[in-house]
């Protein structure tokens, strides 16, 4: 709002007082408006260094920090979520080494060569073989 | 790798554009600031010079707001600034004022009067202006002065709220929130200030 708009209504002694305040205003000092004008640019050029004083202090820190973190994010194995769960999948692994026919028997009395064992014992202990050949 | 190296990219697209816009924005509110201060630095001088009735710690008081202002509140919407710009003046005045008090209290129990820097003479504020004035500048003059007198004689209260709704052109909502009082006090005090100035000043009407 400015000073213009603001007498309506006023009595001839607050528009009188008014115009010579206003008056007064208009003709200060030289040295006054010198005055003035340099504490207005002291007080904008406070302003525009502590600014700058921010940015040049916690920008750059954000900004290391936040790269910082993605690149943890992206290269810590351990900070990614797993789509295998080796608790929950591992009935699914038992199913699949049961019904391979290329992996190790897992009980004693499944596909067992015991003459080819006999004949192996038989060879390490040095004894004819008894079955064999005859 | 590949997600990594998205996100990189798209931060360097992102990071000049918003520093642009930052740096508009800032230069924007700088020059809003600015013609702020230009549009009522000569006022608020008057007001702290009428009140303290000393050149140079009114210009101390309206530095101090214009920092204060710039440095706390320039972030504020632009339509606070003046309420908020009177509120920081008015509570430098008083805090002029209220050392004056205390200084002139404690200066009364001493033996000796101390030499302040503050009340070394100016020799340039001394000289004397020898260019004649017209009359009518002088009648001017005198009834300024004789304002002044009549202002400086009102109660604190009455004064801010006659200069800051009649000069400074506050109005009643803001007066109040420079003043940080009631608007029916604002009106309160201004009635009151207008009728003892009348009083003093019976020819001043004429």
């Amino acid at each position: 709002m400015t000073a213009d708009e603001i007498p309506s209504g006023l009595s001839q002694f607050e528009q009188r007082a008014r115009a010579m305040l206003n008056d007064s205003a208009e003709r200060l000092p030289g040295s006054v408006r010198s005055r003035l004008t340099q504490a207005r640019y002291a007080a904008l050029q406070g302003r525009a260094a502590r600014q700058s004083h921010f940015m040049r202090r916690w920008v750059p820190a954000g900004a290391l920090a936040a790269a910082a973190l993605a690149l943890l994010i992206v290269l810590v194995p351990g900070g990614r979520p797993t789509l295998e769960n080796p608790i929950t999948n591992s009935g699914l692994e038992d199913i699949e080494l049961l019904t391979d026919s290329d992996a190790m028997p897992l009980t004693a009395d499944q596909d067992m060569d015991y003459d080819f064992y006999e004949w192996a014992a038989d060879e390490a202990s040095g004894a004819a073989p008894s079955s064999v050949g005859t | 790798m590949a997600a990594f190296a998205t996100l990189i990219t798209q931060t360097a697209d992102l990071i000049p554009s918003g520093k642009a816009h930052l740096r508009d924005t800032t230069q924007d509110g700088a020059r809003a600031l600015e013609a702020f201060l230009t549009g009522v630095e000569r006022k608020a001088f008057r007001i702290a010079q009428i009140a303290l009735r000393h050149e140079a710690d009114a210009l101390d008081v309206v530095q101090d707001a214009m920092l204060q202002l710039s440095s706390r509140y320039a972030q504020r919407p632009a339509e606070e600034w003046r309420p908020l710009f009177y509120r920081i003046l008015e509570n430098r005045i008083r805090d002029v004022q209220r050392r004056r008090s205390v200084r002139s209290r404690v200066m009364a129990f001493m033996p000796w009067r101390g030499e302040d820097e503050d009340d070394e003479i100016d020799p340039m504020a001394q000289a004397v202006d020898h260019s004649p004035a017209p009359p009518a500048q002088l009648e001017s003059d005198e009834m300024m002065q004789a304002l002044e007198r009549a202002l400086t004689a009102l109660p604190n209260r009455q004064r801010q709220a006659f200069l800051l709704r009649n000069f400074e052109g506050l109005n009643v909502a803001e007066t109040a929130a420079a003043m940080k009082c009631s608007e029916g006090s604002v009106k309160t005090h201004y009635f009151r200030a207008i009728q003892a100035l009348r009083a003093r000043l019976g020819e001043f009407q004429t």
